[in-house]
């Protein structure tokens, strides 16, 4: 920038300035007033406007269809999540039913003889896991409480 | 273009013309602390949950919003439904703002990439290229010339309108938001993410050509 384009750049600052705190403007030198009416114009409040209870609106809508919104989608994920893991149980008896006997034999025969030592440590393994399972849905379960509640 | 220096020069006149003593170092009350400190318990607020914060949110913003989108995109009526895009895109995303910058710099923001959006969306361009903007003009400009007492009627300042509506859109929601909204630069950097010198240059350049178009109005210039 150039020394005229800052002196220029000063005019148009101190017209700022001047229009802030609404200072007489027959102090002002020629450099200035030149700006000060450009200054007060872009000071005018825009002629259009929002409507009066925009915010009211906003909020009504940000609090309902949200929620709504969301329950539909929980409801709907939970059915397609039943629906699918019927489905899997159906297909893995029916493949069962129709090839188990191919395949059965031979895997239980890979398999070493039971033990009732391992199958206590197998009886704890499962227990721990269903244990495990129930406090996370405990858990998920207070966690949507909390979240409806601040969404109300 | 003129530095900090400048800016802090142009404070400590307001001060002198104003009569206020300055305070000792270090007690100046910082407004933009009590700022920061408000919205953050507006934030709390809202996502508490607490009855009619979000309310209170929207109506302290939303004149910001509209300056920022209304000089962005023109049509009131887009602009208004970009208004509800904003604040509900606000209300989706307030727990992801981290207080970095102001509240008020974060909503501008999450406004300001609507409307830009909107204006991609259909294809108009934000701003000019540097020949289209009058910046040339300056030097056939009569410098003795009292523009202040020349323009005083309703006709001119209508004529003013109409030459701010054919800046380009950033350039007219930058001097909103400069003269309007009285943001310092440094916070509509943030708000827009463009470099402090930037905006500067497009302010000087756009009040220039504003000049130019209220003199060549008036038969002064070129």
């Amino acid at each position: 920038m150039n020394d005229t384009d800052e002196r220029e750049w000063q005019a148009q600052e101190r017209a700022v300035q001047a229009e802030r705190l609404g200072l007489d403007s027959t102090d002002d030198d020629t450099e200035v007033r030149r700006y000060r009416l450009l200054a007060r114009t872009l000071r005018e409040r825009l002629p259009d406007t929002l409507p009066g209870d925009f915010a009211s609106q906003i909020a009504a809508r940000a609090a309902a269809p949200p929620a709504v919104v969301a329950a539909a989608s929980d409801r709907f994920e939970s059915v397609l999540l039943a629906v699918l893991a019927c489905l899997l149980v159906v297909s893995a008896g029916v493949v069962l039913a129709r090839d188990g006997q191919a395949w059965l034999p031979a895997i239980r025969a890979t398999l070493p003889a039971a033990d009732p030592q391992d199958l206590r440590w197998l009886l704890a393994f499962v227990g721990c896991l269903g244990l495990s399972w129930l406090l996370w849905q405990g858990l998920l379960r207070s966690i949507d409480g909390s979240a409806s509640v601040r969404v109300r | 273009m003129p530095g900090l220096a400048t800016i802090e020069t142009r404070l400590t006149g307001t001060v002198a013309v104003t009569g206020l003593q300055p305070l000792a170092a270090g007690t100046y009350p910082c407004p933009m602390d009590d700022t920061r400190i408000a919205g953050r318990e507006l934030v709390a607020a809202v996502l508490a949950g607490r009855p009619g914060a979000f309310e209170r949110l929207v109506r302290e913003y939303q004149g910001l919003c509209w300056h920022i989108i209304v000089r962005l995109v023109r049509n009131p009526e887009d602009a208004r439904e970009l208004c509800q895009d904003t604040f509900l895109r606000v209300h989706r995303c307030l727990h992801q703002y981290r207080h970095e910058s102001t509240l008020k710099s974060w909503i501008g923001r999450v406004a300001y990439s609507i409307a830009l959006r909107h204006l991609e969306r259909k294809r108009i361009p934000i701003t000019a290229s540097e020949d289209d903007d009058g910046y040339a003009a300056m030097e056939n400009i009569g410098s003795d010339f009292d523009l202040e007492a020349a323009c005083a009627g309703e006709e001119t300042v209508r004529h003013l309108h109409e030459a701010i509506e054919t800046l380009p859109p950033l350039q007219r929601m930058l001097l909103t938001l400069y003269h309007l909204e009285e943001l310092p630069i440094p916070e509509i950097a943030g708000i827009t993410g463009l470099a402090s010198g930037t905006i500067k240059s497009h302010l000087f350049r756009s009040r220039l050509r504003l000049r130019n178009a209220l003199e060549a109005g008036k038969g002064v210039a070129v």
